[in-house]
């Protein structure tokens, strides 16, 4: 069959970039891989791409194919062309381009560096004997462990795309893997940073890396594991990310449903002790008030099942702290 | 056979979108859908009891589920992020262990969680149970010339994994009902990426950088206003509209609809009783193309 490929081309980090379309012979079972080394072997040889174990396994053919990044090795182009007429080639996104589908990575590897994505020093220390791992510690890192470094959940990343002190789900998922391993003596100086501006809390929750995500880590996942494990620390610093999942439970358990105002007033405001929150919200109320959107806790009608849902989070709460977690 | 639901509110469109709450209600009328309200119900959690723990949210939302299940009915919501949470909470227990859904009732007095019905978010049940065809019929006010740009919301489009609607990079059915009622559709980078409502009480600039990025492109590809299935998007995206424009310096002023008021103005309906007046961005524009 003959294919239509779109490719974003772009001779260097300063040039303008333009999309050239080629056809190609291929099959339904070829890889986009194959496809573009059909491009560079057969049509044209100035095409910049990475590629190099055709497995799955090296992470280093990541691009945008039809709107998303894949890893070009595993993704067939009969799939691809399901839904589409042509296959459209791009590089990665939130990196900058060397050249045509070549991305500099440097930043993605240094916000992995950001988070300590080793394993402790001090158990690092050689023992007298190897280091022993139950299979259900092991478990317990295995997804996050799986993760090789492709960069395809930092391409789609909404966060990182307008952050730059976001690390990103790639050194999150990382360091939840570090974290989780039951060898590593730094869990509290780690949950610690990872509770910092730049960290968990700057995840917007956007599906995006788990969607893309070749090998089943599921950084968002893990990212909701290490806030699970900092909303249970009852020391760890105070912030607005903490205090609006906890105010979350704690209305719904009074009410079922969301009253917002009380939710502005505590989450932002910090129930009126925050002046930076309560400034923050005052041209946001004007304004509604003057458009009838204001809820008014006068306006409020918590669920007729209130007293069912109270008594339903209050089992579940305990069922968890018979298992040994903390309540937040 | 006529269409019946048990609509599932959610708490924002009882709040600051209530809006949502009135259109989606008289959409329903106009098109002889019978919505019987879970009066019952909780909040879903919008995404963060998982972050607090898993088994919350399951719990919770196993109830909300069990309580549409009593009626024998379809839930019915009208939120990208209701949608997406109580959806898939429906398909981890519906389609895993036995065990799960053992452990789950167990925590529930007085209710049973069994994995019978189905979650389904407004937008879906007009494509695939009301049809497209039978929309077009009951369209009063055709929309043609106006230029409509859809906003998913990620949880509509990525939240589920194993009942998947669409393709959650190349989704159609919001332009599909578009195309139905006479507007146009109009395609631009931002439409399925997120609104950065998780994040507007605590990382602002993040959060509205994230909405000017998507707001612009709708501006540039020439759309005349947005459309979303989803309220906390309207929020970030109306509501917030103000700060965005200050975080990415431009003015923006566009339109920011939720998509029953728009199906509302296609069907005749008055659009005070749409709530279109309730906007922070003015709806006016909107208003004067259709009825110049």
């Amino acid at each position: 069959m003959k294919v239509s490929v779109r490719i974003r081309r772009q001779a260097s980090r300063e040039s303008k970039p333009e999309y050239q379309t080629y056809s190609v012979e291929c099959s339904e079972g070829n890889t986009i891989l194959d496809v573009l080394n059909k491009i560079q072997w057969e049509q044209d040889g100035s095409l910049a791409y990475r590629r190099n174990c055709r497995n799955a396994i090296c992470g280093s053919c990541s691009m945008r194919v039809n709107g998303r990044a894949v890893l070009t090795c595993q993704n067939l182009v009969g799939e691809e062309l399901e839904h589409q007429s042509e296959l459209l080639i791009q590089p990665m996104g939130n990196l900058p381009v060397i050249k045509d589908l070549v991305v500099d990575m440097t930043k993605f590897w240094d916000n992995l560096k950001k988070i300590d994505p080793y394993v402790s020093t001090a158990s690092r220390k050689i023992p007298e004997r190897e280091f022993l791992q139950l299979p259900e510690q092991r478990e317990k890192l295995q997804s996050a462990a799986n993760c090789i470094l492709c960069g395809a959940c930092y391409s789609e990343c909404n966060s990182a795309a307008v952050n730059d002190d976001f690390v990103g789900p790639h050194a999150l998922a990382k360091a939840y893997r570090v974290m989780a391993d039951n060898r590593d003596d730094r869990t509290q100086e780690r949950m610690e940073q990872y509770n910092q501006p730049g960290g968990v809390w700057d995840c917007t929750r956007c599906f995006n890396c788990n969607e893309v995500c070749p090998v089943g880590v599921q950084p968002l996942d893990r990212i909701a594991q290490i806030k699970q494990e900092i909303l249970q620390q009852e020391k760890i610093e105070d912030s607005t990310a903490l205090r609006h999942r906890r105010t979350m439970v704690e209305l719904v358990k009074e009410d079922g449903w969301i009253d917002e105002s009380k939710f502005g007033l505590k989450v932002v405001t910090n129930s009126g002790r925050d002046l930076k929150g309560v400034a923050s919200l005052i041209p946001l109320g004007t304004r509604m008030m003057l458009k009838g959107k204001m809820p008014w806790p006068w306006k409020f009608k918590p669920s007729e099942g209130k007293a069912e849902i109270k008594t339903l989070i209050n089992v579940v709460s305990q069922h968890l702290k018979d298992q040994g977690k903390l309540w937040p | 056979m006529a269409l019946k639901y048990a609509y599932y509110p959610g708490c924002v469109a009882k709040g600051a979108c209530k809006e949502l709450h009135d259109s989606t209600t008289g959409i329903a009328r106009a098109l002889g859908i019978e919505l019987v309200e879970l009066e019952k119900a909780s909040c879903c959690g919008s995404g963060t009891f998982k972050e607090t723990d898993e088994f919350l949210e399951d719990t919770v939302n196993a109830r909300n589920i069990a309580l549409a299940e009593e009626l024998g009915l379809t839930m019915m919501t009208q939120c990208s992020t209701c949608q997406g949470v109580i959806g898939r909470v429906n398909d981890k227990l519906k389609y895993g262990e036995q065990s799960q859904r053992n452990h789950v009732n167990q925590y529930l007095e007085g209710h049973h969680y069994q994995g019978t019905t189905e979650v389904k978010h407004l937008l879906w049940i007009l494509v695939q149970d009301y049809g497209l065809e039978a929309l077009k019929q009951k369209v009063q006010k055709s929309l043609a010339g106006l230029k409509c740009g859809a906003f998913y919301g990620c949880y509509l489009l990525r939240g589920q994994t194993i009942t998947r609607y669409e393709d959650p990079y190349h989704p159609h059915s919001m332009e599909d009902v578009f195309g139905a009622l006479g507007a146009t559709a109009i395609e631009y980078e931002g439409r399925t990426q997120c609104c950065g409502w998780p994040l507007a009480s605590y990382a602002t600039n993040a959060s509205f950088s994230m909405a000017g990025r998507h707001l612009l492109s709708a501006i540039e590809a020439g759309a005349d206003c947005i459309v979303t299935p989803c309220p906390l998007c309207h929020l970030n995206l109306d509501s917030r509209q103000p700060e965005v424009e200050k975080v990415i310096g431009r003015k923006l002023g566009i339109p920011i609809l939720h998509l029953p008021q728009l199906i509302g103005l296609a069907l005749g309906l008055e659009p005070k009783q749409l709530g279109l007046e309730r906007h922070i961005v003015s709806t006016s524009s909107v208003l004067k193309q259709l009825f110049k």
